[in-house]
């Protein structure tokens, strides 16, 4: 070795002790993320890292979008610390998902946690992280039950089934008073707490403003057949079907009704399994005119351009373009990595607080929400649920009237 | 409720409880032969219904036409498995039992981990095929064809199949090894032979089983889950071994779930065929058929 040699040597090793002790300096940023990664929800977990790398790409990296912590490599509250996601596989399963967040509090560290798609996991997941005193946000999980619990370290950004069924009924009231004939109601859901809560606003909200429940149908989930079922829902003759399923069940009540040659005038959609692309690419050319409450649409990119930007980098990333979910789970890191970068600090309690006092205007997401500010029971009080049909291959918004890019299809094709 | 609902409902759950049967003599057949419990049973539905898929999407030729390949290709699947594991699970020197289970529980796990990695967790169907969707309605009652078409080659492979085993050489042999594995190699019946062909037979009758759902049903990686609990039950409830008691079991379940949507709320459909198996357990634990 020459002396040039020794030198160039000598300053590599001193960089690279630099740049440890730099590292060092800074800390890293935990957050964990509860899935179902393997199962039959497993696409699901798949699509939601992709959209989870998106959003730690815009975090760590500089980015021209007007996205809290975008401009900044890192969390600037934090000296630049780059934020990490772990995450953790529940399968569907609301036990392994406590177990996996006791994981993730305990050995991992975490400071904040999100997910868990289904709402029977994000049960037992946030009363864990309440426990250990380490927020929680429901990324994506609608059933109201869940801020109901009065647990501190609860949030959600999203609407509830609550809300999302009440616009359902306000355009049913709307289409009613346009004189469609619009009476007869018939449920659909799926036996887990998402299903049951669903149903049970939606009878609540039947019964108040006069409509005629015909059936209402409460099925077990993964069932191999869904033949019977669906026989007592063609028997009953409604004019909307109203559905709560994951993707397998929203599959194959679509196809078992092809195959009965039932279709209702109207099939409105509580979001989950119809909002799946795996649900279109199967029997997409079975639900022309379909109807889905939800939250995210690609046409509101019209009023709200970043969601093109943010759609552009998802895409380049999985191939496809962003949906209600990967949008809500995009978004839970922004949020998330907005609240510990305003926190300093990445102890829960700290996070919790920061989170408890997040103000972030509508325009600053790729949501329609008005803005995001929680209320006393974690829930995000400026939401905006609207109401897409699947027409020609693509969505499009329909309702309320003020965001309609179409009028309605009634009856679907 | 109307009569056309009670005969439409009944008539479903019947075809659907031939293809139950179907899914689950497989299973049945190769407990019956050596005593080991396939847990793996749903993985390789699993398999036959994206063998299927593979197929179809790169012949472009219908499902109908490529089904003997690939119930050729579960065949091989099985034989090769039974080399592959089985045969060395069951050489094992201590708790030849729990290793068998554990084989098989380990193959489950792994092909359904190979299937989530390398085919994805998506949700697959077939596309347009000559029966897919389509129904036939008699007299107010819609049958999709799909589902009758299996009902109707499940109930042509239980007569081939028992054609097999009663008039052939090869089923005689396979009788044998069944009656006493130990005592066929003295009239020249290679015992390890009889084996890889009952574990290739009970692939292919699952290979069968797959094409026919992959018609209707969508394909992914868990699929196989909901199919083989219904396989336990009816293997339990026909008798262990059995293929006439998988028949029969397949459709008393099949019934059974479909009548219970018509009394309880259909989530509780399960419940019936439960209580009907802890029944068979506790009052007759040989099943309907079984011979042990």
């Amino acid at each position: 070795m020459n002396r040039r040699e020794l030198i160039a040597g000598i300053a590599g090793l001193s960089l690279a002790a630099a740049g440890r002790a730099h590292a060092q300096g800074v800390p890293e940023v935990t957050i964990g993320a509860i899935y179902p990664l393997t199962g039959a929800s497993a696409q699901v977990g798949f699509d939601a890292k992709l959209a989870v790398e998106t959003a730690l790409d815009v975090v760590n990296t500089v980015h021209d979008l007007d996205l809290p912590t975008a401009r900044n490599a890192g969390l600037s509250g934090l000296g630049g610390a780059k934020v990490r996601v772990v995450f953790a596989d529940h399968q569907g399963d609301p036990q392994k998902g406590r177990a996996e967040a006791e994981r993730l509090i305990s050995q991992e560290k975490v400071s904040a946690i999100f997910g868990t798609y289904h709402s029977s996991v994000a049960t037992t997941v946030s009363a864990t992280a309440d426990r250990y005193q380490v927020p929680f946000l429901a990324a994506d999980s609608s059933s109201p039950t869940l801020q109901r619990r009065k647990l501190r370290y609860f949030f959600r950004a999203m609407a509830d089934d609550e809300q999302f069924s009440k616009v359902m009924f306000d355009f049913l009231d709307a289409e009613r008073k346009g004189g469609r004939a619009v009476e007869k109601i018939a449920l659909f859901h799926e036996d887990t707490i998402f299903g049951t809560d669903s149903s049970n606003i939606q009878r609540q909200l039947a019964e108040s403003r006069g409509y005629r429940i015909v059936a209402d149908i409460k099925y077990r989930a993964n069932s191999p057949s869904l033949t019977s079922e669906v026989q007592q829902l063609k028997a009953a003759q409604p004019d909307v079907l109203l559905p709560s399923s994951y993707t397998t069940d929203a599959i194959l009540l679509i196809k078992t009704m092809n195959d009965l040659g039932f279709q209702p005038p109207a099939l409105i959609a509580q979001a989950a399994g119809f909002v799946d692309k795996a649900l279109y690419d199967a029997v997409g050319d079975k639900v022309d005119g379909l109807i889905t409450r939800a939250e995210f649409s690609l046409d509101l990119a019209q009023r709200r351009p970043m969601i093109a930007k943010v759609n552009y980098l998802y895409r380049a990333r999985s191939g496809k373009d962003m949906n209600e979910n990967t949008s809500r789970e995009f978004m839970a890191v922004i949020l998330l990595a907005d609240a510990i970068d305003r926190a300093r600090s990445i102890s829960g309690p700290a996070v919790r607080d920061a989170l408890a006092s997040t103000d972030l205007p509508g325009e600053r997401t790729i949501m329609p929400w008005k803005y995001v500010k929680f209320g006393p029971d974690g829930q995000n009080t400026g939401l905006n649920p609207v109401l897409l049909q699947y027409i020609d291959g693509r969505f499009a918004t329909i309702f309320p009237p003020d965001v309609a890019v179409r009028p309605v299809e009634w009856p679907m094709r | 409720m109307t009569s056309d609902t009670l005969i439409q409902v009944l008539l479903s759950g019947l075809l659907m409880g031939l293809i139950y049967g179907l899914v689950a003599v497989g299973l049945s057949l190769i407990f019956g032969l050596m005593d080991v419990v396939n847990f793996a049973h749903g993985e390789f539905l699993m398999i036959a219904m994206y063998v299927m898929f593979g197929l179809v999407v790169f012949s472009g030729i219908d499902p109908l036409v490529m089904t003997p390949l690939a119930v050729g290709a579960l065949f091989v699947l099985g034989a090769l498995t039974y080399v592959g594991v089985i045969r060395h699970a069951m050489r094992a020197k201590a708790n030849v039992g729990m290793v068998q289970i554990f084989a098989t529980f380990g193959l489950a796990i792994t092909m359904r981990g190979v299937a989530q990695y390398f085919l994805t967790p998506n949700y697959r169907s077939l596309p347009e095929s000559l029966l897919g969707g389509k129904t036939v309605a008699l007299a107010g009652i819609v049958l999709p064809l799909p589902q009758l078409a299996g009902g109707l080659i499940s109930l042509a492979a239980f007569g081939a199949l028992y054609a097999l085993m009663t008039r052939t050489d090869l089923g005689r042999a396979l009788e044998a090894t069944r009656e006493d594995a130990g005592a066929v190699a003295l009239v020249g019946i290679d015992k390890d032979r009889e084996f890889m062909i009952g574990w290739g037979i009970g692939a292919a009758l699952i290979g069968l089983a797959g094409s026919v759902l992959a018609i209707f049903y969508y394909i992914y990686p868990d699929v196989g889950a909901p199919f083989a609990v219904i396989a336990y039950i009816t293997v339990v409830l026909g008798g262990f071994g059995s293929i006439f008691g998988a028949l029969l079991a397949g459709v008393v379940v099949g019934l059974a779930e479909a009548a219970m949507t018509l009394v309880a709320p259909p989530a509780m459909k399960s419940i019936g065929i439960y209580i009907l198996f802890l029944a068979v357990v506790i009052f007759r634990p040989r099943g309907l058929f079984g011979k042990f």
